[in-house]
């Protein structure tokens, strides 16, 4: 992994963020960011639309609805026969109306124009979500078949890790040799009343010793080395001391404070770390 | 010399941005000439309703002259001409009701300003896309400069910004993105332009100390100041910071300042104190351990700066070109585009001392080197300066006329967004290192 440092007052946000990134694309193997994913989702959907690739009649019919532009809806009130614009003749119409519905009975044609037109209004408005839709599913499509390439590599990962593992721990399970006496045998467990009863009775002061030394001995731990304060030896020793920074100290996650920036790679390593905040190997 | 200011609305009370803008430059300009402030009688933003006496007020000794808006904005009818004029093809006319009805419409204020252009060097036009700016510009083209304030909306798409563009004496940019942008929509390279932005009244002494003992804020935290709105990023800033406290439930808190115009989520690390006085906002700035800024769209932002000044690094919402162009020219901050980017470039803040101190230093050299109040005063002194040298071709040059009856009504013009989909969106970065040549240019 690529490490930067800090070493000058010039710091060049692109090169640190250019290191994160690929810090990340590390992490999760194949990265791909928002736009590579509709690029690759439109790649699928002219694809999808491509009736030699999917054969569909319907598709092929779809996407041709899309290249060619539809005629004007037409909007169908019930004056629309009698429109005009010029003035006598609307009112010739308007005059000779009733001897018009004498002889025949518009209204039904009119209203079933209307219906007609308003049901070419709704489905031309309908036809852009069935796009959209197939647009969207075929983007989530595209973006869980990534998730599961990615996730197939990670566990293939963690597969052959499992494997060096364990045969690295076979391996040294055969190295290890039994010497008698470099352990103390295991003693019975002697019953504590016992003991105790041996040497006579208690007393408070005495009971009130033995537990103080047993919860020091309790606080004692051997691989203890980075100091009574249990910090990361970068934290305690050096850093840079600025306002609140024994609360992040005692609170936050360790700073680095060493002059080479990112000292490790779980330094920046979110997605590695336990629920507890603890760094974890990955 | 004798400069007018015309602005949306003006008060020591309002803190939206341009409006800020707008007082602060007039605050310092008059210490240089008789300033005068013109503007609304409106206090809502919104609305423009008519809230403050009409006539003439001292403001921190500046003379404001108020004039009353003639309507109230609609919010149906706003919204149903924004559809029309960012969404389908439509006429110079559709945009110039999207206009009146945008608001704050004050012919009064228009009237005054055109009369009084005679006694006036220069008229500084603030926002670009407002009734007082569109007009005051084609009135007194001769005098008049612009600071556009312009963010990356479909509004810089509409044709009838594009002449007000070309025919200013001079445009006041906020950063080098907001001018790339306005130059591929309206090809006004021609006009001179300077990128300046504004100063910030940094106080000389902040105590992050007084604030965690007023506010009881005991552990490290990263601060956001201003509207807690979703269009500020502010949704996409909660569901990344409650993962990454669930990452690290030891890291750092997020302490929220302004006021919320959406839910915030119930969270022991999200604190949420409400709108703050200057002093206390400055005190919370020092205490905290770095300012994010989620927004998408900025055309340059106050509070980054102010961040930069205290020597706070930033971390700022990538998508927004202006936000990550400052990040990157100053050295100052890092971005990010989704989740992974912003647990990472957090963690980075939070984690590597050297990176924090170093990013922290760099902003407080960019601040001093170009946000600086004599530095803003200078560009501001200097362009007048310029435009008087200037022959008297360039005061006559004027807006192009907007056609006559049947042409305004043509539907010709292209949806807004559709041209600002056109417009790249990119970070204006400088060729080598930070602080290079182009910083140096602004």
């Amino acid at each position: 992994m690529t490490d930067f440092s800090i070493r000058s007052d010039n710091v060049d946000v692109e090169q640190i963020m250019r290191q994160i990134r690929a810090r990340i694309r590390e992490k999760r193997g194949v990265d791909y960011t928002e736009e590579e994913i509709r690029e690759l989702a439109n790649v699928k959907l002219e694809k999808f639309l491509d009736p030699r690739g999917v054969r569909s009649d319907l598709l092929e019919q779809f996407r041709r609805k899309r290249e060619a532009s539809l005629p004007p809806n037409f909007k169908f009130e019930d004056t629309t026969l009698f429109e005009t614009h010029r003035g006598l003749l609307a009112f010739i119409r308007r005059l000779l109306r009733p001897v018009l519905k004498l002889l025949f009975n518009p209204n039904p044609l009119i209203d079933a124009l209307n219906i007609q037109s308003k049901l070419n209004a709704q489905q031309a408005a309908l036809e852009p979500l069935y796009y959209e839709v197939i647009h969207n599913l075929v983007l989530e499509t595209t973006r869980l078949g990534i998730d599961v390439k990615n996730l197939k590599m990670r566990v293939e990962s963690m597969s052959s890790r499992l494997d060096f593992d364990e045969r690295r721990a076979r391996a040294l399970e055969g190295v290890v040799q039994y010497r008698p006496g470099a352990v103390a045998p295991l003693q019975p467990p002697a019953g504590a009343g016992d003991s105790r009863d041996s040497r006579g009775p208690e007393t408070p002061e005495q009971s009130e010793r033995r537990n103080r030394r047993r919860r020091r001995r309790g606080r004692r731990r051997p691989d203890d080395r980075t100091g009574s304060t249990g910090l990361p030896r970068a934290s305690a020793e050096s850093g840079e001391s600025r306002g609140a920074e024994s609360a992040r100290d005692a609170e936050g996650p360790p700073r680095n404070d060493s002059e080479s920036g990112y000292s490790s790679d779980r330094d920046l390593s979110p997605v590695h770390r336990d629920p507890d905040g603890e760094p974890s190997e990955s | 010399m004798k400069l007018a200011v015309a602005v949306q609305r003006y008060g020591a009370d309002i803190n939206g941005g341009a409006e800020l803008h707008a007082r602060y430059i007039a605050e310092r300009l008059a210490r240089h000439a008789d300033v005068e402030v013109v503007t609304t009688c409106a206090r809502d933003y919104v609305t423009w309703k008519n809230e403050r006496p009409e006539g003439v007020e001292q403001v921190n000794g500046i003379p404001v002259r108020r004039f009353p808006v003639t309507h109230e904005r609609d919010p149906n009818h706003f919204g149903r001409l924004s559809r029309r004029v960012f969404d389908q093809p439509h006429s110079i006319a559709d945009e110039l009701a999207w206009l009146d009805s945008e608001g704050p419409a004050s012919p009064a204020m228009i009237d005054y300003l055109e009369r009084s252009a005679a006694k006036l060097d220069f008229v500084l036009l603030f926002s670009y896309r407002y009734y007082h700016a569109w007009h005051g510009a084609r009135r007194m083209s001769a005098k008049a400069l612009l600071v556009p304030t312009a963010e990356r909306d479909p509004a810089i798409g509409l044709g009838i910004f594009g002449p007000t563009f070309r025919g200013v004496r001079a445009v006041m940019y906020n950063s080098h993105e907001e001018r790339a942008m306005i130059q591929a929509a309206t090809r006004n390279e021609d006009v001179p332009g300077v990128v300046v932005g504004v100063g910030s009244d940094i106080p000389a002494r902040s105590d992050g100390e007084r604030f965690r003992r007023k506010h009881n804020v005991r552990k490290p935290f990263a601060i956001y100041v201003g509207r807690i709105d979703e269009n500020k990023g502010c949704k996409e800033l909660f569901d990344f910071f409650l993962r990454y406290a669930n990452t690290f439930p030891r890291g750092l808190d997020l302490v929220l300042i302004g006021s919320a115009i959406m839910p915030i989520p119930q969270h022991p690390r999200i604190h949420h104190l409400g709108f703050l006085p200057d002093e206390d906002k400055f005190d919370a700035i020092a205490a905290s351990d770095l300012l994010i800024m989620p927004s998408y769209f900025e055309s340059l932002s106050m509070v980054a700066l102010e961040a930069w000044a205290l020597g706070r690094p930033v971390l700022a919402n990538g998508r927004c070109d202006v936000l990550k162009g400052q990040c990157i020219r100053s050295g100052a901050g890092l971005y990010y585009e989704r989740y992974e980017e912003f647990a990472e470039t957090l963690y980075a803040l939070e984690s590597n001392g050297p990176l924090h101190t170093r990013l922290g230093r760099n902003g407080r050299d960019y601040f001093t080197q170009h946000y600086t109040w004599p530095v803003i005063e200078r560009k501001y002194l200097d362009m007048f300066d310029r435009l008087k040298r200037d022959d008297a071709s360039a005061a006559r040059r004027g807006v192009e006329p907007l056609g006559g009856w049947l042409a305004r009504r043509q539907r010709k013009q292209q949806a807004g967004a559709e041209v600002l989909a056109r417009i790249p969106s990119t970070a204006v970065i400088p060729g080598s290192g930070p602080a290079s040549n182009l910083s140096r240019s602004a």
